[in-house]
């Protein structure tokens, strides 16, 4: 069979010069079209170079062989940017949790490294007086990431150990995890903010964003929607401010970056109709069904049997990137980016409803490739195919691993609580027979349905519908209070606070408005070839990338009312787009403009900010400059869904000379952003 | 302008006429001094101010304008210019002297200094107990701190003037006070620490804060000690008068002269050097000047005189008049040197042919065509190291004359002297009275001259210089509002006033960055100026800077709204957690309270800080502000923590209570009714079965579950009608616990037991999904019709399926499983069937 094809295989080397978005052979970077990639747009890799950096000065800050105690929420991020080798490499001798209970440290020197939160302060208190009182004498660092409070400085006064305690800060902001994607891998940024009106996160994003402007120059633009989005541009112009005041000829803060054309804020409480859908694309539908945690998600040791990243486990030496929570025998952590895996560059982005045919594909392609080798004659030829036999026998991995992946999931997509509950979702979008939904929702908890996804569906309702009846509502949580316990009432009167879960009439978003002119429903999505990013959650369009797209692809949601004929590559650009096989340009930043009215009619105050540049410059600045490529960066204050950045990469891909930076406080999803809402399991007791 | 006595008038010559120095009067001293003698005096370096103070060991002559009062300080300009009269109120002055911000620091017996800055403000410190206690003796004061000498003999250093705690240096061992002793600063010093010179006996003992080093030197003891300006050389007088030049580190020895062959006699009042190869000696009205080899030079002066040493010379002041002594620097001495063949001086004699209009300038260009290029540098350094703006300009002159002939040469230093004379001019106006040199301003900085001509409050023109130099103004500015509040500093303003005040400022700075808002506000705060503190405040762009400020001032409401409006929520805990310290609980939550929206981030970041650090003090908040569904949740978090059922029951009845105070919050008041009958009821649950199974912390559904699988379906039909569960609800909890338990005859029977309200596919699909096919075909007969073929084929049963297609008369169907029928017994199965139908 292989034989018969009279082309030569692809090769990595010579990528197909391909503008359709589907999937690319062989190319590592699928997100990158072939014409620019002789335009790089922003290298994020010096902020993971930054980070380790960072941390390796303060490990060598402090001399000799040490323990590190490490904050589990930590370790995630820390898995991102470092390996234990090189934390080996740089004295340490042993690793620990930060964990309540007697710390055994062997090294004369401790250093604890954690996020300045009250819950650590009062562990470390706990451990060094339990040396004291052993007459044991270490000397204690404690590494406060992204920065030292004094908050901290007066818990420890409190527990009286803050002269014990050499304290410094690490700076550990933005996290790439993928070369389009950063994170301050910040959790529970959405109910710190919302809920708890704390907004500590809003304050490290901002620092966060303000190292981005002094890497890539001043964002020209800053466009936001939420109330949130709101209070984090001004903080930004304040900080812009006070560090002008600080050093008034910084040209990071004084000159409008040539590369990065705005920044585009959406906070997650503008839009959480999208957390709560069920995400259907690949890596979505595996956060959703498996779960991904800071990049890892948890597979079957028999997955990954020889791959040799997979991390080793044991209680008492944490490895970076784990999960303290002692693993389930038989699974291991695996870390999920395209750059280490061929294969998921090209999946993690496909409506699974795809995923299937194209592992059989790419499996076919593989095959043909090992066959290759009979093909081999001359001595050449066989070298030329021993040298590429390790790329194969990667992918060949990959392949497997994604296999057993996609197995795992189809079952769990064929249930009926799935399937019943995407269909409510549907209907709730679409605004069809609202009372049958709520039958139907009822329906699912009666049948014991997970907690999370009633308390989603519930949400949407709520949201889609405008509140619930009293009446109706209060059975609603009488029934959910005794089928998963009273102990969620807590988490039920969070919802309420949030306006998520209320009694009628109650905050809503004006959907039939917004469904007509953002589009939020697109028939006939078409999951193999994609023409719109509803394609990601199989008719839904996200409403978050919607409001992005009404700033930098106007064309895609002006086609709401001139119907689907207008997104044809003709857009704004006709003269550009006519050529076959040439993507249409990117339009210029010009803000909300043809978009005012509706963007006003979703709740939260709307942002449009220019940045001027200092001194006497006029603010004139081409911001599109021809044959240039400009990036976008997207924040997601609060967190965005694997979805969403399955969207914004699509939309990259749409059109010349705009990229997107997507910058998000975490990766979350409807059921994780309810789990950090409720209070917490209660203590196990008896009687 | 006229032209002004040659500069070599007032050259001498030296070592034969090699090397020649000069004398040039800088000013005729304004002051109304009489006899300098009658005054201890003491100048700062680099031209900068004396401050004199009447020395009560002379005798002075009683009446006239003279009264005793407290002793004065005074401190004058270089040029006589009185700049401030300080009164001191304290003990005897041991020692004063001029730090090199140009403040004076006056030492008192009992240990106590103060630094007064030129406007007579003062910052005052202590040297500590045993300086109380035993008394300073002596003391020295360097640029960047001091080192006194108690009672007990023992060294004290202060390092720096913002009133660290003095150290005690290395013991001496010294028994008897020493002949006389000197510092060396610490910025000549190897060690960059301050050493200490101590002639005792017959030798040198050099002092650190770590050791005491003898240097066995053989020829003291001595009388005066003195390093010279760079730090590598030493001058030491003997007892005899010979002076002797060793190098600082003992190992070399420089020179050698015994003064007694000069022609005087008795120890001079003041040794200091003349840049770092010649010393002067001061007795009254004479000052010898000895060259590094041997030989002097004397100059009389009219009465008696005070010296200063310079990096680069001597002043030398008097009561009429102020001189500067220095070696004749090369560059002039190569122009002006009376016959000079250098090219610097064809080159300057070039320029006077060329004004002339004489033909001889082209000559004198052609002669030294080659070494133009160092003329005109040679030119152009003289130009620097001219005091009369007359000479600067024609050297000036002839240094551009020469360069118009030379086709490349870098013009930025000629820029640089012509922009720096224009400076140095300024600063030399007898006016003013800072007689900077060029290699004095160089060594020093452009803004170390803008900081003197500030802290005279010249602020003008420190701020014309600063523009004129390019460099940032801010610190002048900031100065200047500083003193512009001082100045209205006692009188009673009005509110008016204050804006006024603040219109001013907020104009003056305008277009400028790095002006500290916040260090004026704190100036205003300290001269008791709250308002406009507060006021000038609001410019502040750091909050960082604003809100500690604030604090301090008690103003605060407005601190923690800073805080707020800075967006670090790190900032407001520090002003939450400082004002929990200081205020009393009620008046921090009142504060709170009464902020309203404006103050709540703050309001909701102290329950989060609370929540986690001190419940008491939330659980009062809550209660304070009447907040009884957050009270609640409290109540519900303490419930979630507890360690048995007692107190969990009590912690959510406490909840409940909470709840019911709400009027809103009727159904979350019955839920927790609810919840606390289910705890009880599964307490006695547990009680029955001995503690073998497990209900607490279980939910309904799950009680009932266990009920059931447990086998007492009696305490299950309890609970469902005590908690009124739905028929629907209970169906499939019955469904699944049975099937969970296996208890096939007990699922029969409650199918049976009434028509199911979930229908009996739920029995099916559940089945189905749990592994049992063959228990599930069972319930199929009872589903709905159009449904059994596809239920059974679910279950696996393709041939009731089968004959259900057949039952119902449906060929097509029959045919479509036909075709999909798994294997061959399967499919003669349905083949049979298929034919029977035929049959039919």
């Amino acid at each position: 069979m292989a034989a018969a094809v009279a082309r030569p295989p692809p090769t990595s080397s010579a990528p197909i010069p391909s503008v359709r978005p589907a999937p690319l052979p062989s190319t590592p970077s699928t997100s990158s079209e072939p014409q620019e990639s002789s335009d790089p747009g922003v290298d994020v890799g010096v902020l993971k170079e930054l980070a380790r950096t960072g941390l390796v000065e303060a490990l060598n800050a402090v001399p000799g062989a040490k323990t590190l105690v490490l904050d589990p929420t930590l370790a995630g991020p820390l898995g991102l940017i470092t390996e234990v080798s090189l934390l080996k490499q740089h004295g340490i001798d042993k690793m620990f949790w930060l964990e309540p209970g007697a710390l055994s440290a062997s090294t004369q020197n401790v250093v604890y490294l954690c996020r300045p939160q009250i819950r650590w302060m009062k562990i470390i208190a706990e451990q060094i007086k339990h040396h004291t009182s052993l007459s044991e004498r270490h000397t204690y660092n404690l590494l406060l990431v992204p920065r030292r409070t004094v908050l901290c400085d007066r818990i420890l006064e409190e527990e009286g150990v803050f002269g014990d305690l050499h304290i410094s800060a690490l700076k550990l902001e933005f996290i790439p995890l993928e070369e389009d994607v950063l994170s301050l891998e910040l959790e529970g940024t959405y109910k710190e903010i919302f809920l708890d009106d704390d907004h500590t996160s809003l304050y490290y994003s901002a620092q966060a964003l303000m190292t981005i402007q002094q890497a890539f120059g001043l964002f020209p633009r800053i466009l936001g929607k939420g109330t949130a989005s709101a209070r984090l541009c001004s903080l930004l112009q304040r900080m812009r401010t006070a560090g002008l005041a600080e050093d008034p000829t910084s040209p990071a803060l004084s000159l409008p970056s040539t590369v990065v054309d705005s920044l585009v804020i959406i906070d997650r409480a503008t839009d959480m109709i999208t957390p709560l859908c069920t995400q259907l694309t690949y890596q979505g539908l595996i956060d959703e069904l498996i779960g991904i945690k800071n990049s890892y998600v948890e597979v079957d040791a028999s997955l990954l049997s020889t791959g040799p990243q997979a991390a080793s486990q044991s209680a008492t030496t944490p490895s970076l990137g784990a999960n303290p929570t002692a693993p389930q025998q038989k699974k291991k952590k695996h870390l999920l980016a395209a750059s280490s895996d061929p294969v998921f560059s090209q999946l993690r982005d496909l409506n699974f409803a795809i995923v299937g045919s194209n592992l059989n594909r790419l499996a076919k392609r593989l095959n043909e490739d090992y066959e290759g080798r009979h093909k081999a004659q001359t001595v050449e030829q066989l070298r030329d195919f021993v040298g590429r036999l390790g790329g194969l026998q990667t992918e060949h991995q990959a392949l497997r691993l994604h296999t057993g992946l996609s197995e795992q999931i189809v079952p769990m997509t064929q249930t009926e609580v799935f399937n019943k509950s995407l269909e409510i979702q549907q209907n709730l979008i679409a605004g069809y027979d609202v009372n049958a939904q709520f039958l139907a929702i009822e329906d699912l908890i009666n049948r014991s349905a997970p907690l999370h996804v009633a308390l989603r569906l519930l949400c949407l309702f709520s949201i889609t519908v405008g509140g619930i009846k009293a009446k109706a509502l209060e059975s609603m949580k009488r029934e959910i209070l005794q089928s998963y316990g009273y102990e969620h009432l807590t988490l039920l009167l969070h919802l309420e606070k949030l306006g998520l879960l209320c009694k009628a009439p109650g905050p809503h978003v004006s959907l039939p408005a917004l469904r007509k002119h953002l589009r939020l429903l697109v028939d006939d999505v078409s999951e193999q070839t994609p023409t719109d990013i509803a394609y990601v959650y199989s008719g839904y369009a996200p409403l978050s990338i919607r409001l992005i797209q009404c700033v930098t692809m106007k064309p895609a949601v002006v086609a709401a009312e001139m119907g689907e004929k207008a997104l044809a590559p003709a857009g704004l650009e006709s003269k550009e787009g006519k050529i076959p096989g040439v993507l249409p340009r990117a339009h210029a930043i010009v803000g909300w403009k043809g978009f005012e009215e509706i963007v006003r009619q979703v709740p939260g105050d709307t942002v449009d900010v220019v940045q001027k540049p200092e001194g006497d410059g006029t603010g004139k600045v081409d911001l599109l400059p021809k044959g240039h490529s400009t990036t976008t960066v997207v924040f997601f204050l609060g967190g965005c869904t694997y979805t969403e950045i399955a969207a914004l990469r699509w939309m990259s891909r749409q059109a010349r000379g705009r990229r997107y930076l997507i910058c998000t406080t975490s990766i979350v999803n409807g059921s994780t952003l309810i789990d950090s809402l409720s209070a917490g399991a209660w203590k196990h007791i008896s009687a | 302008m006229a032209p002004t006595d040659h500069p070599t008038s007032t050259w001498e010559p030296m070592q034969d006429g090699t090397v020649f120095y000069r004398k040039q009067e800088l000013y005729s001293m304004q002051w109304k001094v009489q006899d300098l003698s009658d005054f201890k005096v003491v100048g700062a370096r680099y031209g900068g101010p004396l401050a004199i103070i009447r020395d009560e060991h002379k005798v002075i002559a009683l009446g006239g304008a003279q009264r005793f009062t407290k002793p004065q300080i005074q401190v004058y300009s270089s040029s006589g210019g009185l700049i401030s009269t300080l009164s001191w109120d304290q003990g005897k002055i041991i020692c004063m002297g001029w730090a090199y911000d140009e403040r004076l620091v006056v030492l008192s017996e009992e240990g106590l200094y103060r630094v007064y800055d030129l406007q007579g403000e003062y910052e005052q410190f202590s040297l500590g107990a045993e300086a109380l206690e035993e008394g300073v003796v002596e003391a020295q004061v360097h640029e960047t701190g001091l080192v006194a000498l108690t009672g007990s003999l023992n060294f004290l250093e202060v390092r720096s003037w913002e009133g660290g705690k003095a150290q005690t240096l290395a013991s001496s061992g010294l028994s008897t006070p020493p002949h006389c002793w000197t510092i060396m600063p610490p910025e000549l010093t190897v060690s960059r620490h301050v050493e200490v010179l101590i002639s005792t006996d017959s030798t040198i003992l050099m002092l650190d804060n770590l050791e005491c080093i003898d240097q066995r030197v053989s020829r003291g003891p001595f009388t005066f000690l003195a390093p010279s300006p760079n730090g590598k050389a030493l001058a030491l007088l003997t007892a005899q008068n010979v002076l002797w030049v060793v190098s600082s580190d003992f190992q070399g020895e420089l020179a050698e002269s015994d003064l007694s062959l000069e022609g005087v006699s008795g120890p001079p009042k003041q040794m200091v050097w003349c840049g770092n190869d010649s010393l002067v000696l001061v007795w009254d009205a004479l000052v010898l000047m000895m060259g590094p080899f041997g030989d002097a030079l004397r100059y009389f002066y009219a009465s008696p005189v005070h010296a200063i040493g310079e990096i680069d010379g001597t002043r030398i002041v008097g009561a009429e008049k102020c001189d500067f002594l220095q070696r004749v620097p090369s560059s002039t001495d190569a122009v002006f040197r009376p016959g000079s063949t250098s090219p610097a001086a064809t080159l300057f004699d070039a320029m006077t042919h060329f004004e002339r209009k004489s033909p001889k300038a082209d000559e004198n260009i052609r002669s030294i065509r080659p070494e133009l290029v160092a003329a005109v540098d040679a030119c152009i350094d003289a130009a620097a190291q001219e005091w009369e703006p007359y000479w600067q300009k024609k050297l000036l002159n002839a240094a551009s004359f020469g360069r118009a002939f030379l086709d490349l040469y870098d013009p930025s230093e000629f820029v640089a002297v012509g922009q720096t004379l224009k400076v140095l001019n300024a600063a030399r106006y007898y006016e003013i009275g800072i007689p900077i040199t060029y290699t004095q301003y160089q060594h020093t900085s452009p803004e170390h001259l803008i900081a003197r001509l500030t802290s005279r409050n010249l602020h003008l023109l420190a701020l014309r210089v600063s523009s004129y130099l390019q460099i940032k103004a801010d610190p002048v500015l900031k100065h200047w509002a500083c003193a512009k509040i001082a100045q209205t500093k006692g009188i009673s303003v009005s509110e008016k006033d204050d804006d006024d005040i603040v219109q001013t400022i907020v104009s003056k700075f305008k277009g400028q960055y790095g002006v500290s808002y916040a260090d004026i506000a704190r100036r205003a705060w300290q001269l008791g100026r709250t308002r406009l503190a507060t006021r000038l405040l609001d410019h502040e762009p750091r909050a960082e800077d604003q809100v500690p400020l604030l604090l301090s001032m008690k103003e605060d409401r407005l601190a923690l709204k800073k805080a707020i409006d800075s967006g670090d929520t790190d900032m407001v805990y520090h002003v939450l957690l400082t004002l929990k310290k200081r205020l009393n609980l009620g008046d921090f939550f009142r504060l709170l309270e009464d902020g309203g929206p404006e103050l709540a981030p703050a309001a909701s970041l102290l329950q989060v800080y609370a929540r986690q650090q001190n419940r008491e003090l939330l659980r009062d908040f809550y209660f304070q502000d009447d907040r009884r569904t957050e009270s609640a949740i409290l109540k519900l978090e303490e419930a979630a923590e507890a360690n048995d059922v007692v107190d969990r029951t009590a912690a959510i009845r406490a909840a409940g209570k909470s709840f019911s105070e709400d009027k809103d919050r009727g159904f979350e008041a019955r839920m927790m009714d609810e919840h606390s009958k289910l705890l009880i009821l599964q307490q006695a649950f547990e009680k029955d079965a001995d503690g073998r199974v497990e209900f607490i912390g279980l939910s309904i559904n799950d009680t009932i579950y266990k009920c059931i699988t447990t086998g007492q379906s009696k305490k299950a039909e309890k609970v469902r009608s005590d908690w009124r569960v739905p028929d629907k609800r209970f169906w499939y909890i019955k469904l699944h616990a049975l099937t969970e338990a296996r208890d096939w005859e007990g699922l029969d029977a409650f199918a049976k037991q009434k028509r199911s309200p979930i229908g009996y596919e739920a029995f099916v699909n559940h089945l189905v999904s749990k592994g049992f096919p063959n228990q599930a075909k069972n319930f199929v007969p009872r589903c709905d019709a159009k449904q059994r073929i596809d239920l059974y084929i679910k279950c696996g049963d393709w041939r009731a399926a089968g004959a259900e297609c057949k039952e119902r008369g449906d060929k097509n169907r029959l045919d479509q499983l036909r075709r999909m029928a798994p294997n061959g017994l399967v499919q003669r199965e349905l083949d049979q069937i298929a034919s029977t139908m035929n049959a039919r």
